[in-house]
């Protein structure tokens, strides 16, 4: 080991022992008795691939809106005054430091059929019958989305500020228009940060448990739900190993393929 | 309220490691010797689901058993059935006491994670007989009923069974119902016809073709307990099942809720000491404090959950009596831990495959 590995020995214990150790447990656990047989129901019955499909579906949704979302946010919050760009964060991270019962709560107020922008809409005539906007997928959507906003706003913000002024300057001065110096400068230079963005709202995405269960009246099952019922009401754990490792393998294999679409060209 | 007497009488149990003798029905009477038990930890802990229910804990019980042993009642939550597993396996028991569903007190005293409550601490003699089990304390009843908005089904003109929450013509509206199999597979049984008593063992086809009926009109599936009586409150729903003691609540503040027992789901809430409690003789004493049938009606009082020490209904307030599932025993039916120890993973897999069907 290079005397520069050092100092990251702590980190690398640290993970060895709280991550890696429980995770290859985890892996022999789903593999108790010696047999693929809780792989087989896992990945055999149309209920558990359902669920999986229905994961990874939300997931990628929830990443596209982020994205769509916190992009400008993120773009802005790097180019402005540093008085607006401090307003920004404030914005940005309150909700993140806010337990995220509290925000699924705070959304049911919300989106109800008698809360607050059901109401607006009524009163101002755009509607005659409150909007389903609860309990269903465009809630789950809506919350999910809300909470995960951050993990995409900080690395976008972080990659438009690395960009040197002076390229957009001197493409503009060779009389670039705004919009291909979007296309040309700005996108490719922070496509690292839509990249890291979209891989760790997708990943927490695929995890999330109570913001489906609260916003989706039931209706929207995400597999940590099925994985959590296994451990605690099934008390299944073989079974709940191996979907959770189909889920771990499933995550490694999308954000793979993701990377190799992603950064063709940079070597760093 | 003078609950407690202020003099306890003390009696001498040990007769050479033979069972107490003369142990009085209110709490157990301890010997004068210090020999006879075991040295006073500094703190206990004690497991329970949290938020109102543990509040109510404190004040009928916890606040007593601090007061009278000099031992600090730590309360942890929630309730976590694969986290006592994983305690009683690694050797690890923060827990010496825990409150356990019903099924799950079944299931973990079949896979031994129980200790046996002590007989000499703890006396059940006024409980009824099922409700004596050797490792499972049965602390309190708790029903799953419906609960209706009283400004839209005025004067008793609310659904009356579950036929009733099944005729969406004549009792229109949005409903909500619980997200799980328990209590809906029996409801939907009762409402094709079966009489309460007979819906054991449960024909799921049957269930689940009467579930379809009504799927489009559950608007919210609820996941956690106080979501029926808050879904109600803000008019999502105009009926809502739920458990009794979270409508009480709602009611006692003078919300537009009412409630209707009849065919209600009963269950027992139920303590237990995991296996390898640190102070299980201490889990015992806290035990024979939650039978103490005064202490008993002040939760009660509390919560709407009265405990199964028959007695204790002599001591709640006759405003509080309608509001307690156990005035209504004959109208309702108990769910049967036993069938689900046996099939519940199989009712949830069938039910969620239900849930993701379209439509």
């Amino acid at each position: 080991m290079t005397t520069r590995a050092w100092p990251a020995l702590p980190a690398l214990i640290l993970l060895l022992v709280f991550f890696l150790f429980p995770v290859v447990r985890m892996l022999g656990f789903s593999l108790e008795g010696g047999t693929f047989d809780w792989y087989a129901k896992a990945l055999g019955e149309g209920l558990y691939l359902r669920v999986f499909w229905n994961t990874f579906e939300i997931a990628l949704l929830v990443t596209v809106f982020c994205l769509l979302l916190g992009y400008p946010l993120g773009f802005l919050m790097a180019t402005t005054t540093p008085g607006w760009a401090t307003l920004g964060f404030i914005f940005v991270l309150l909700p993140l430091w806010t337990s995220v019962l509290v925000r699924t709560y705070a959304w049911m107020v919300l989106l109800g059929r008698n809360g607050v922008f059901n109401r607006l809409l009524m009163e101002a005539g755009l509607t005659t019958d409150p909007i389903p906007l609860l309990h269903n997928f465009t809630g789950v959507l809506i919350g999910m989305v809300h909470v995960l906003l951050p993990y995409m706003v900080l690395p976008i913000y972080g990659a438009v500020r690395r960009i040197d002024p002076a390229i957009p300057a001197a493409a503009a001065g060779l009389g670039a228009s705004g919009g291909r110096i979007f296309w040309r400068i700005y996108l490719p230079l922070t496509l690292n940060g839509i990249f890291a963005g979209s891989v760790l709202v997708f990943v927490l995405s695929l995890g999330f448990f109570i913001t489906p269960a609260l916003l989706g009246g039931g209706r929207v099952m995400m597999i940590a739900v099925l994985i959590e019922q296994q451990v605690r009401e099934a008390l299944n754990w073989p079974f709940a190993a191996a979907l959770s490792a189909v889920l771990l393998v499933a995550t490694f294999a999308i954000y793979a393929l993701a990377q190799r679409f992603s950064q063709p060209e940079t070597t760093r | 309220m003078d609950i407690q007497r202020p003099h306890r009488r003390r009696v001498l149990s040990l007769l050479g490691g033979a069972a107490a003798v003369g142990v009085s029905g209110r709490a157990f009477a301890q010997t004068d010797s210090s020999r006879a038990e075991p040295p006073k930890p500094a703190q206990i802990v004690v497991n329970h689901s949290g938020g109102s229910m543990g509040s109510a804990m404190r004040k009928a019980f916890f606040n007593g058993f601090e007061k009278k042993y000099g031992i600090r009642v730590v309360e942890t939550s929630p309730v976590d059935f694969g986290k006592l597993r994983a305690m009683v396996d690694s050797g690890n028991v923060e827990w010496d006491l825990t409150e356990i569903g019903g099924q799950d007190a079944i299931r973990a005293s079949k896979m031994n994670l129980l200790d046996k409550i002590d007989p000499k601490v703890v006396d059940r003699s006024k409980y009824p007989p099922t409700a004596q089990n050797p490792h499972v304390f049965a602390s309190s009843v708790y029903t799953t009923i419906i609960g209706y908005r009283t400004d839209v089904f005025k004067g008793g003109t609310h659904p009356k069974s579950w036929a009733d929450w099944w005729d969406v013509k004549k009792f229109p509206g949005a409903r909500s119902m619980r997200n799980h199999p328990t209590d809906n597979l029996e409801f939907a049984l009762i409402a094709d016809g079966v009489p309460k008593d007979k819906v054991y063992p449960i024909d799921f086809d049957r269930a689940f073709k009467k579930l379809d009926q009504v799927k489009p009109h559950v608007t919210a599936w609820w996941s956690t307990g106080q979501q029926p009586a808050q879904l109600l409150l803000d008019k999502e729903v105009v009926l809502a099942t739920g458990w009794n003691g979270r409508f009480y609540d709602v009611i006692k503040k003078g919300g537009p809720i009412e409630i209707e027992w009849n065919e209600g789901a009963l269950k027992q809430g139920s303590f237990a000491i995991p296996r390898g409690a640190k102070n299980p003789y201490w889990a015992n004493k806290m035990l024979a404090e939650l039978a103490i049938p005064q202490q008993q009606a002040v939760y009660a009082s509390e919560l709407g959950y009265p405990g199964l020490n028959l007695e204790s209904l002599n001591f709640v307030d006759a405003k509080v009596k309608p509001y307690l599932p156990t005035a209504y025993l004959d109208k309702q039916f108990w769910i049967s831990d036993e069938w689900y120890a046996e099939n519940g993973t199989k009712a949830a897999e069938l039910w969620n495959a239900w849930m993701l069907k379209k439509a």
